[in-house]
């Protein structure tokens, strides 16, 4: 595929631009064009009220000089607005920009014009040839599966986005990669009543498909969890807090990996040695048998990358294997610091930011510990977490929080008192020592995760049931 | 930034869409230009420059309503794009109370854009030399350390930009606000006995005299190393003292809960408190819009409405909602404005405090400097939340705490309410100073 057309501009012209920005002694430059159409639909009290679109367009350059950036945009493609961008990113190789003279590094070619890259997303029906009114029926269906599922849902707000990201990439090799990037997602947060109590609950599912992502069996999947354990919710109390071992439920409980490991992987915090994993590597980390990787090749996940933000095909990398450290996740400066090839996980939020190193769907693979409720029977006392929010991890320290929307009680083996509305908090490293179980049943979350390491990027997550025989939960 | 020649094609895209079937519009052009310099250990990282303009439009066609943005800003291109936008909106229900801001409540005064006095004219001289030279000023990392622990990496950022906004509406809505933004940020990781800690500290004004880069270095520092050693302390309930730095998040959800959309949802654990004595009597809140010379003051909304000084809290009692055109009808109130603009929590018991006045005044407890994680309950107001901080006893500092949870209850927490400082940080978009709690549930 190849899209420059739409852009206005030539390869002869990319590669003119690449020259400029390496006027000044930088020792690779790369452009990063795209045209994002955005729209956005939403349900609320009834009706579908609201809707709209968004464009978004322009072209980045980036200029590196060993791992120094330079880096600028323009929100056109005019030539000579971007022989403009190319030179202000190519000044961090000059002398006024107190860099000349750094090191230079060899870079990996991304292999995209010999390498065969699987489409991850391939699209039945663009976005951009359907028109927002077939979609009004599937919102108002949602909001009417959910209210009559449940008559407590007071208030349904349905929320369909769309779009379509149409993206080029040239670089200093003279490599010219291209993608089609669609991504749709349903949000729907609803604000349950019960006597004078409110409860409120928040469901999504998000893919990189078509028009053909609005199935049947989507608009179920939203209507039986935005109801589903609704009671426990009006039932749920909080537990006495303090240091107790937790099972995590399979699927979002992958947030726990994005978090308190994933981004302590990243290869930036590790080359500028702010990360607890920094000169870890090859070494064990946690229980041999355990296995996490960092995949953009999961087919329509909001993760999933054809090529990464640099021009390097999607791939699985795997970060721990059988329990040792086995890969950073790298951007092409840390691939090329530490002499290694990319691992495609140079990522950015748009043309307006340079790549940076980034994960996309992380998860566990499958354990041999059995199943969820042979890890839930063997804990004495603990706290069982289905549902999790608002991660954050201190890179150098290590230590995380969540945030528990819902979960149990555990008591001799038996789940005995919905819990809600608590954190727990851990250590990256000291929790991945602990994981005590893991289960065979790893699920890929489809929910609407965005990471926000200084941009947002959609990524999603995974992991089996695990059990962690130690983390503080707060309480009472 | 905003030339005559954009201000005219915004007038000419109201036109358009009011000739292509749209009963009323509006129209927001923002434009903005940054600088920036990052360094890593004391060199130079990364320099980037950044240019933004874009178009956003509210369209009113037949009852109904929708919103749509661009950056291809040529009138060719922006036809086409409101054509297309006037065609999708004629698919959505209608919506009987979609509405632009009633005139008489919108804002006449901000014409030129700098009556805040917001710009610093300097910027427009800063050389990329400078800029470099300014980032490199504020690195510490060359500072001799002590040899109980040494600086793993300092990242430091130093910025420049100017941001223009410019409003305009078919009910003759014109305002426009302009300010320049100075900032410098860094995080400093340091190692000490096989354990890393970090520290971040930042400032930004929008006057460059204002700025002062070098002191964060030392502060970030500071922090960084005084959490060498951290533990949890004794779970328990403890007097909770919280830095003004972080004690925003002691307030932020109370005035997220007074939004009227959060209201029209149902979704606040502070219904029907307008009028009613929700908190203790030493906790007022007003909104301070119009501090000349700071980042974040406004004259306007985002739909034009004029702000104005006012309580949200008096005495403890809930003065206002915050409300816009559209959830006002919504709801059959009168509108306000849709956000506080600069709260402002008042001194409490006195003026005149600062966090070592507080530590005295409250004697034992924690005090929490940084918050990680967590969430709260909108509906319910719980919360919790990871912190770190330091003992206190006797009114002095003991010794760090990490990996602690603080939980609670928002209307429970604020009951607890014993001192507010004198100390907000002016470049901090909410003026919260120094909190004290009582009684507050800490894990660990």
């Amino acid at each position: 595929m190849n899209n420059l057309e739409r852009f206005g501009l030539t390869e002869d012209q990319l590669r003119i631009l690449v020259s400029e920005g390496l006027r000044s002694g930088g020792d690779w430059c790369d452009l990063y064009l795209e045209d994002t159409s955005y729209y956005d639909l939403m349900l609320r009290d009834g009706c579908v009220g609201t809707g709209g679109f968004h464009i978004d367009y322009g072209c980045g350059i980036r200029v590196l000089k060993g791992e120094k950036t330079g880096y600028a945009y323009a929100e056109s493609t005019d030539y000579q607005e971007l022989v403009s961008a190319a030179r202000a990113a190519g000044a961090i190789a000059s002398g006024s920009a107190g860099t000349a003279g750094g090191n230079s590094f060899r870079h990996f070619r991304s292999d995209s014009g010999t390498f065969t890259v699987k489409n991850h997303y391939p699209v039945e029906k663009d976005w951009r040839e359907a028109e927002a009114k077939n979609f009004i029926p599937f919102l108002e269906r949602l909001e009417k599966g959910i209210k009559s599922k449940d008559s407590r849902a007071e208030k349904v707000t349905a929320m369909l986005s769309y779009s379509i990201s149409e993206v080029a990439m040239f670089n200093s090799f003279g490599e010219l990669t291209c993608d089609r990037r669609p991504l749709g997602s349903l949000t729907v947060p609803i604000v349950f009543k019960q006597g004078g109590m409110i409860e409120s609950r928040n469901v999504s599912r998000s893919l990189r498909m078509g028009v053909e992502m609005l199935t049947d069996e989507v608009l179920q999947d939203l209507i039986d969890r935005s109801v589903k354990g609704i009671d426990e919710r009006f039932a749920a109390r909080r537990p006495k807090g303090g240091q107790m071992p937790v099972v995590m439920a399979a699927g979002a409980s992958g947030i726990l990996l994005h978090e308190a490991m994933g981004h302590a992987f990243e290869a930036d915090f590790n080359r500028k040695g702010q990360s607890i994993f920094t000169d870890k590597m090859g070494k064990r980390i946690c229980g041999k048998g355990i296995n996490i990787l960092d995949d953009g090749t999961v087919p329509f996940s909001r993760g999933a990358c054809n090529y990464d933000d640099e021009g390097i095909p999607g791939q699985k990398t795997y970060m721990v294997t059988d329990g040792v450290l086995t890969s950073y996740l790298h951007d092409r400066i840390s691939a090329a610091c530490y002499g290694v090839a990319p691992t495609g996980n140079g990522r950015r939020e748009s043309f307006r930011y340079n790549p940076i190193p980034r994960m996309r769907a992380t998860y566990m693979e499958n354990g041999n510990d059995g199943t969820l409720d042979d890890l839930i029977g063997s804990v004495r006392k603990g706290i069982f977490v289905d549902q999790f929010a608002n991660g954050e991890v201190k890179i150098g320290e290590g230590d995380f929080t969540f945030y528990v929307k819902s979960g149990w009680l555990i008591e001799k083996g038996r789940l005995t008192m919905p819990v809600k509305d608590i954190n727990i908090i851990g250590n990256g490293p000291q929790a991945l020592a602990d994981i005590e179980a893991v289960a065979g049943d790893l699920k890929i979350d489809e929910s609407t995760w965005t990471c926000g390491k200084e941009q947002s990027v959609a990524v999603s997550c995974g992991i089996p049931s695990v059990l962690i025989k130690n983390l503080t939960v707060g309480g009472e | 930034m905003i030339t005559d020649i954009e201000l005219k094609l915004i007038r000419e895209a109201l036109d358009f869409a009011k000739k292509s079937g749209a009963q009323k519009a509006s129209a927001t052009l923002s434009a903005s230009s940054e600088d920036l310099v990052a360094t890593l250990n004391g060199d130079i990282d990364r320099i980037t420059r950044c240019q933004d303009r874009s178009l956003s439009l509210c369209l009113f066609v037949d009852g109904r309503f929708g919103s749509f943005s661009t950056n291809k800003l040529e009138m060719n291109a922006l036809r086409d794009f409101i054509l297309k936008a006037i065609e999708t909106v004629r698919m959505l229900a209608e919506d009987p109370c979609r509405d632009l801001a009633d005139p008489s409540r919108t804002c006449k005064t901000a014409l030129k854009g700098d009556e805040l006095g917001a710009v610093d004219p300097v910027r427009a001289g800063i050389t990329p030399e400078m800029r470099r030279q300014a980032a490199l000023d504020a690195s510490v990392f060359s500072t001799p350390t002590p040899p109980e622990y040494k600086i793993v990496s300092e990242e430091g950022e130093y910025s420049d930009s100017i941001y223009e906004v410019a409003l305009m509406d078919t009910n003759g809505l014109f305002c426009r606000q302009t300010e320049t933004s100075f900032d410098y940020g860094v995080e400093i990781t340091i190692e000490a006995g096989g354990e890393k800690y970090s520290g971040y500290a930042w400032d930004s004004w929008s006057h460059s005299g204002d700025l002062d880069s070098a002191a964060c270095g030392r502060l970030a520092l500071e922090k960084a190393v005084a959490q060498i050693g951290s533990e949890p302390a004794e779970s328990g309930k403890y007097t909770m003292v919280i830095d003004r730095e972080c004690a925003s998040r002691a307030i932020s959800p109370v005035l997220r809960a007074l939004s009227g959309y959060q209201i029209q949802q149902n979704n606040s654990f502070l219904m029907d408190s307008i009028g009613r004595k929700i908190f203790p009597d030493g906790l007022t809140v007003l909104d301070d819009p119009h501090i000349r010379g700071n980042v974040c003051s406004k004259l306007f909304d985002s739909e034009g409405a004029a702000t104005a000084p006012h309580a949200i809290i008096e005495g403890g009692v809930v003065k206002e909602y915050f409300i816009n055109t559209f959830i006002g009808n919504k709801l059959g109130m009168v509108p306000t404005v849709e956000d506080p603009v600069r709260p402002h929590i008042l001194p409490y018991p006195q003026e005149g405090l600062d966090r070592a006045a507080i530590l005295k005044l409250c004697g034992d407890g924690i005090l929490v400097t940084d918050f990680n994680g967590g969430n709260s309950n909108p509906a319910t107001g719980d919360f919790s939340y990871g912190i770190e901080g330091f003992l206190f006893k006797d009114g002095r500092i003991v010794r760090p705490v990490s990996e602690m949870l603080v939980t609670g209850n928002f209307l429970t927490l604020w009951q607890g309410f014993k001192a507010a400082g004198s100390d907000a940080r002016q470049c901090m978009s909410k003026l919260v100073p120094t909190l004290a709690f009582e009684n507050v549930d800490f894990s660990g």
